[in-house]
């Protein structure tokens, strides 16, 4: 097949890495930090592995010249990805700092939280402007995240602000600090598998159960990302923040027309169990909701997917990502190499440019 | 064609708060006796066909500005279909805060000495 021509990339996914953990992170720690981690400097895995090389979802072949992890070098991740495949910007967002999400003490998760912060800013958000940060921030106190997002959220090369989910909805008013704060800057909040789903005690618990293995709870993550779009839009919070727009990130799309037309039809019978929302709940979802790309769906017939991409609007909601360096990677190249060509254009740039302000 | 007038019942049987589910013109369609005013509709559901006069009348939360905020109105007017809940203006036919813009028809109520009559074309 050709390759279809590209224009201009953004890309909405991609993951630095902090070698050691908390070790890595000693620079940004205080001393009695440093001390309070003692003996403990690892962040905990899910025991569910990928079943890869090294058990890892950092691919092996993405490993910097310079020794660490995949993802760990900024500078070998400058040519890797965004000179490679001429990336304009690239989002970062820690999946590691998604780890927090394992940890039942709020104090630890927002000091972390601020340390792995400063650690990209200084030290990736310098390396080049093509990289731009989606901040974390630790969810289990959201007034100190509302802070932490005032604090560095101005900086220009913060354009988002990813919440590791905790077990609690996102339409739950719990977290409508970090909203406030978010919407107060501008910047949209992002969601992505932490990785930790099912595997702790405080982490996101999947539907009906624990599933056994790595593939069982890759195949179900999508159900995170339904029930708190779903749970956001009922609840009001696009009526309460109206500026306010969520990246839904690396929890698939195709089931997006089903929860659009399901959610209007749900309204139409119980409106007046949410008589807040001033119109039906499918124009909140286009209008505040964005979906990255990867890993892109392989559809039985490619017309298949082209049909879901329209029914979706995906030339409003979709935004392209690659997830480097993880092992289910997408290249602009070979990602969705059948749209047509002005759905690419939004899809692999101006819905992105639109949405952080890099227009 | 024209509008025809059809002799439904006497007025005494429909007491208020009552209703009526009859069969006029070859239509099914409820009459409704609320504090003495009479409201006819046709008993289909604009949605599924379900017998949408068989449902309950009463309010409805109106829409607020806030969420978590609930505001109760249109009591007496709003009629709720038995099956998904689709509510209706039980004056106008009208599906209430824009869950649809299909409507029920609704027949104008006449009453002459103890007789009840609707209009229907």
């Amino acid at each position: 097949m050709a390759v279809a021509p590209m224009t201009k990339v953004i890309d909405s996914d991609v993951h630095p890495w902090v070698n050691g953990d908390i070790e890595g992170l000693k620079p940004y720690l205080s001393s009695a930090w440093q001390e309070r981690f003692e003996g403990r400097l690892r962040l905990p895995d899910h025991p569910l592995r990928p079943p890869l090389a090294g058990a890892t979802s950092i691919r092996h072949d993405a490993k910097p010249p310079s020794g660490g992890a995949g993802g760990s070098d900024p500078h070998f991740m400058r040519e890797d990805l965004l000179d490679r495949y001429n990336i304009e910007y690239a989002i970062l967002s820690s999946i590691q700092a998604g780890k927090l999400a394992t940890l039942p003490n709020a104090n630890e998760a927002t000091v972390l939280a601020r340390a792995f912060n400063d650690f990209f800013v200084n030290e990736w958000l310098t390396v080049d402007s093509r990289y731009k940060l989606a901040m974390c921030v630790a969810v289990h106190d959201p007034a100190e995240a509302a802070k932490e997002i005032r604090r560095i959220g101005h900086d220009k090369g913060v354009v988002a602000v990813f919440m590791p989910l905790l077990n609690i909805l996102m339409g739950n008013r719990y977290y409508f600090p970090i909203y406030e704060a978010a919407e107060e800057l501008g910047l949209p909040v992002l969601i992505h598998p932490t990785g930790t789903e099912g595997g702790f005690e405080t982490s996101v618990s999947f539907a009906g159960g624990v599933p056994s293995t790595y593939i069982e709870r890759h195949t179900i993550f999508p159900e995170i990302a339904i029930g708190n779009v779903v749970s956001m839009v009922l609840e009001g919070v696009f009526v309460q923040f109206p500026r306010l727009k969520v990246v839904v990130a690396e929890f698939g799309y195709t089931w997006v027309p089903h929860f659009l037309w399901r959610l209007d039809q749900n309204w139409r019978q119980f409106r007046r169990e949410v008589p807040w929302l001033q119109h039906e709940p499918s124009k909140y979802l286009l209008e505040h909701v964005r979906f990255t790309t990867q890993p892109e769906e392989e559809a039985e017939k490619p017309e298949y997917l082209l049909q879901i991409l329209e029914m979706m609007h995906a030339d409003r909601t979709l935004i392209f990502s690659t997830d480097y360096p993880h092992w289910d990677n997408d290249v602009p190249q070979n990602t969705l190499r059948h749209a047509p060509e002005t759905m690419r254009q939004r899809i692999f740039y101006e819905n992105a440019a639109e949405l952080y302000g890099l227009a | 064609m024209f509008a025809m007038k059809h002799y439904v019942a006497p007025v005494s049987q429909i007491p208020d708060g009552q209703r009526l589910i009859t069969t006029v013109n070859g239509r099914s369609i409820g009459i409704f006796n609320v504090k003495g005013k009479f409201y006819a509709l046709r008993n289909v559901c604009p949605h599924k066909q379900a017998p949408l006069c068989l449902g309950s009348l009463g309010g409805t939360m109106v829409p607020t500005d806030r969420p978590g905020e609930f505001e109760y109105g249109l009591e007496d007017r709003v009629l709720r279909c038995p099956w998904h809940g689709w509510e209706f203006d039980i004056a106008t036919g009208k599906a209430l805060f824009g869950i649809s813009d299909r409507r029920v028809a609704t027949y104008p109520v006449e009453i002459e000495d103890d007789k009840l009559y609707v209009e229907m074309r």
